[in-house]
């Protein structure tokens, strides 16, 4: 099979803005670590990093933000049209200008518009004028890579033809005193490989790639995206395993998705941070892998530090670079390359001529991916005949104020009626106790649906995969935080909170119970994270019975939901829960199936609900296919949501009952996860009970369900009876 | 050093959430980590925060961490030689 096309690379990093810089710079050997700057830090706790000197930035916008149109516009160079897509790596968001806000106490609402880590790609979507999915993949540092992962498989299953992908992590007080608290931090700078390192240097950037899944023949000496693969190490929240396993699949799977062998590989730009642990394992995998005939293999991460989500975007493009450029960067920092690892890593930058590259990319809760990057090999298709995005649903389960799946059922019979916050202690009781000690809200939610899903799907093999939504992430961990912040007292940041505040932190503890070490990605876009996660478990999954969790989860904060998320401001009660689904990918579907089919940006795309209709099958297919609508309208876009689910039912003819959702469960990011557990559930029995629909219980006669999202976003999921 | 020694077994069960086990399970000579308590890397790292916060005493490195947090005993015994207060 042949790759996807890198038509376009923007590279912004501490050591250049800029590709040209870029390679001027990997040939000198050049390095961008030097003393922090960006944020006061008392001398004590002093540490390089790698700061990017940005020219000219608007005041408005956050540092990440600033970074990512950067690179972003480097990567569209002069193409004629925006991307069909975004799919982008991010951690920080706009993190650094919450802490501000804490820190100056003036907390206004309207100051936390840019602090989710998805605003930035969909400020992405509004400066480039992409009206289709818009995806942020949120996996700690393997986040850029594993974006990269999502957008091939979205150009193989032919739903875009060209993407605009990466990553992007601006510098803030969380990472800096988070790595510090763990220890991770090297005070002389990272010295990835060699005997003395003690740590990484945390830095910021932005890398992008466009995509393309075009037919012709590259007139320019362009790279491709030959392929790439994924793991989780399943093992521990901060430490990978030190066996190196899961980083060794990863790497494997990376080469048979290329179809290629260890041997052909020219060169390895490792993902070599410097921390002691993460070079020992990674070495052990890469002997596993390559034995006795290594190839050369550098890390740049001594020159441009760890950029976060933004290095596996970066390193992917440096790659295209090494082999453009015939240059093998080296890895700076490293004078005494340590003998345990047993590896002769490229010391200074040096001559060679390449055409095949791994570029490794590893992360919090062991989430790994790995990226070939080869020569254009000239014409040739990466598209495969387009595989439906269902996957079969064999265990439910949900969370609600009304409580897990039975009590919120019993509720919806009743006045439909479950809004609230579920309290912790009744859902931890399923929960290992001395596993949750340190989990706050959403880990343990995350956990419990997990649990519940996989038990109701009555399967004896555990799941080997999580896709996991959350449009806000772990917040009272966030809160635990800014509030040391406001305090001044972010030199004591809790190395568990900072490992427990990651975007990620739950589905990894998820794979951790389970032992599940498949593709661990968690994706986060406010109201219509769920939707993503599904997507990404309709382009991940294999076709085999080996189950795995589709979930999405959001907890209700005192101070910060209210803040953050402009729907809960306007909700009148807290609210909180999600939704589990166990799931499998089986050509003999003996349970509802359920796939996400549509996700648009409506403001840039007045035809949006006849793209839907178009895309959903036309009027004809809708009403023979469902029986209802499930609409997800979040509060503050009432307005328009309603006009977008009035637009869609008279252009398509739809009759049947439009349940508003929200109206029963209250405001969360993630309800639309707890509405399609629901959803198979009613699929499955084939009637929706009265509290939704009336004084009746509604038939749907054999039909299915259309789960909507609307909107600033547009969204369609649908579940369809089993066969 | 009892006394000391009484103040962090309180230290350790509040810091690292350990709401199954009680002061006096703590033993002077039981292993801290990857002992009966289950104590992993990042409690080390947890609870080198709390004895830099509450006895401004830093352990910035795995060796000494090691070290110092083998045991209740081992652990009060550096923080009685190194805290300015005075203690034991």
């Amino acid at each position: 099979m042949t790759g996807v096309c890198i038509a376009g690379i923007g590279l912004i990093s501490p050591v250049a803005c800029g590709v040209p810089e870029t390679e001027a710079a990997l040939k000198q050997g050049k390095k961008g670590i030097g003393p922090l700057t960006l944020f006061p830090v008392s001398r004590d706790n002093a540490l390089p990093v790698g700061e990017v000197r940005i020219p000219v930035s608007d005041p408005k916008l956050p540092r990440t933000h600033t970074l990512a149109l950067m690179a972003a516009r480097e990567a569209m160079g002069d193409a004629p049209s925006p991307p069909d897509a975004i799919v982008l790596g991010g951690t920080t968001g706009g993190m650094l200008e919450t802490e501000e806000c804490f820190r100056s106490d003036r907390p206004g609402r309207s100051r936390f518009r840019y602090h989710a880590p998805s605003s930035v790609a969909e400020y992405l979507a509004t400066e480039l004028g992409c009206s289709g999915p818009v995806i942020t993949v949120s996996t700690a540092c393997s986040s850029g890579a594993v974006a990269i992962k999502i957008a091939l498989e979205m150009l193989r299953a032919d739903q875009a033809r060209r993407i605009l992908v990466g990553g992007a992590d601006g510098l803030c007080r969380l990472t800096y005193y988070g790595f510090r608290s763990l220890q991770l931090l090297d005070p002389a700078g990272a010295r990835p490989l060699d005997a003395r390192r003690r740590g990484m240097t945390l830095s910021e950037g932005a890398g992008m790639l466009l995509l393309e899944a075009g037919e012709g023949g590259p007139e320019r000496d362009l790279c491709e995206v030959l392929g790439a693969g994924l793991s989780c190490d399943a093992y521990h929240p901060s430490s990978p395993d030190p066996r190196g396993t899961g980083a060794l699949t990863a790497m494997r799977l990376a080469l048979q998705d290329a179809g290629i062998a260890p041997s052909e590989i020219d060169y390895v730009n490792v993902h070599g941070t410097g921390t002691v642990d993460n070079d020992l394992s990674e070495a052990r995998a890469l002997t596993a892998l390559f034995g006795e005939n290594m190839p050369p293999l550098s890390s740049i991460k001594g020159a441009l530090g760890h950029s976060l989500a933004a290095a596996g975007a970066i390193e992917a493009g440096v790659a295209a670079l090494a082999i453009q450029n015939d240059l093998i960067p080296g890895t700076m920092g490293c004078d005494h390359p340590d003998p345990q690892l047993r590896l002769r890593p490229a010391m200074k930058p040096a001559q060679a001529h390449m055409d095949t590259v791994l570029s490794n990319a590893f992360g919090f809760g062991g989430n790994n991916a790995s990226v070939v990057i080869g020569r254009s090999r000239g014409p040739g298709s990466a598209r495969r005949p387009e595989t439906a995005p269902h996957v079969t649903v064999v265990g439910s389960a949900c969370m609600t104020g009304a409580g897990d799946m039975p009590g919120t059922l019993q509720a919806v019979r009743k006045t439909g009626e479950c809004k609230g916050v579920f309290p912790e202690t009744e859902f931890s009781a399923i929960l290992p106790a001395r596993t949750i000690r340190r989990f706050k809200r959403l880990p343990r939610m995350a956990l419990s649906l997990a649990i519940a899903a996989h038990q109701d799907a009555g399967m004896a093999e555990g799941p080997a995969a999580v896709f996991f939504g959350t449009g806000w992430g772990p917040l009272s961990e966030t809160y635990e935080f800014l509030t040391r912040v406001q305090s001044a007292e972010e030199a004591f940041s809790s190395p568990t909170g900072f490992v427990g505040s990651v975007h990620n932190a739950p589905a990894g503890h998820i794979a951790a119970h389970f032992r599940a070490m498949g593709p661990n990605i968690t994706v986060t876009g406010g109201d219509y994270s769920f939707e993503q996660s599904l997507m990404a478990a309709g382009l991940l999954m294999k076709e085999a019975d080996v189950p795995a969790l589709v979930m999405g989860a959001d907890e209700f904060h005192q101070t910060l939901s209210r803040r953050f998320d402009p729907s809960v401001a306007h909700g009148l009660s807290p609210a909180d829960g999600g939704g589990g689904l166990c799931v499998v990918r089986t050509r003999r579907p003996s349970g509802p199936r359920i796939g996400a089919l549509f996700l648009e940006n409506p403001q840039q795309n007045p035809a949006v609900i006849s793209s839907l209709i178009h895309r959903l099958g036309g009027r004809e297919r809708i009403n023979r296919t469902y029986g209802a609508i499930l609409a997800g309208i979040p509060g503050a876009h009432e307005g328009p949501g309603q006009e977008q689910l009035k637009a869609f039912c008279s252009d398509a003819g739809f009759t049947g009952p439009a349940i508003h959702y929200r109206r029963f469960m209250g405001e969360f990011a993630s309800a639309s996860a707890a509405a399609a557990a629901l959803g198979v559930v009613f699929t499955r029995n084939g009637n929706i009970p009265a509290g939704f629909v009336g004084k009746a219980d509604y038939r749907l006669g054999g039909k299915g369900i259309l789960l909507m999202g609307l909107g600033p976003c547009i969204t369609a999921v649908e579940i369809l009876p089993g066969g | 050093m009892e006394k000391l020694m009484d103040e962090l077994r309180e230290k350790i069960i509040e810091t690292l959430n350990l709401e199954d086990i009680r002061p006096e399970d703590i033993g002077e000579k039981d292993r801290l980590v990857g002992g009966d308590l289950g104590l992993d890397s990042i409690d080390v790292l947890e609870l080198a925060m709390m004895i830099e916060r509450d006895y401004g005493i830093r352990i910035d490195n795995k060796e000494l961490g090691a070290k110092v947090f083998a045991s209740l005993g081992a652990l009060a015994e550096y923080v009685s030689e190194n805290s300015v207060g005075g203690y034991g």
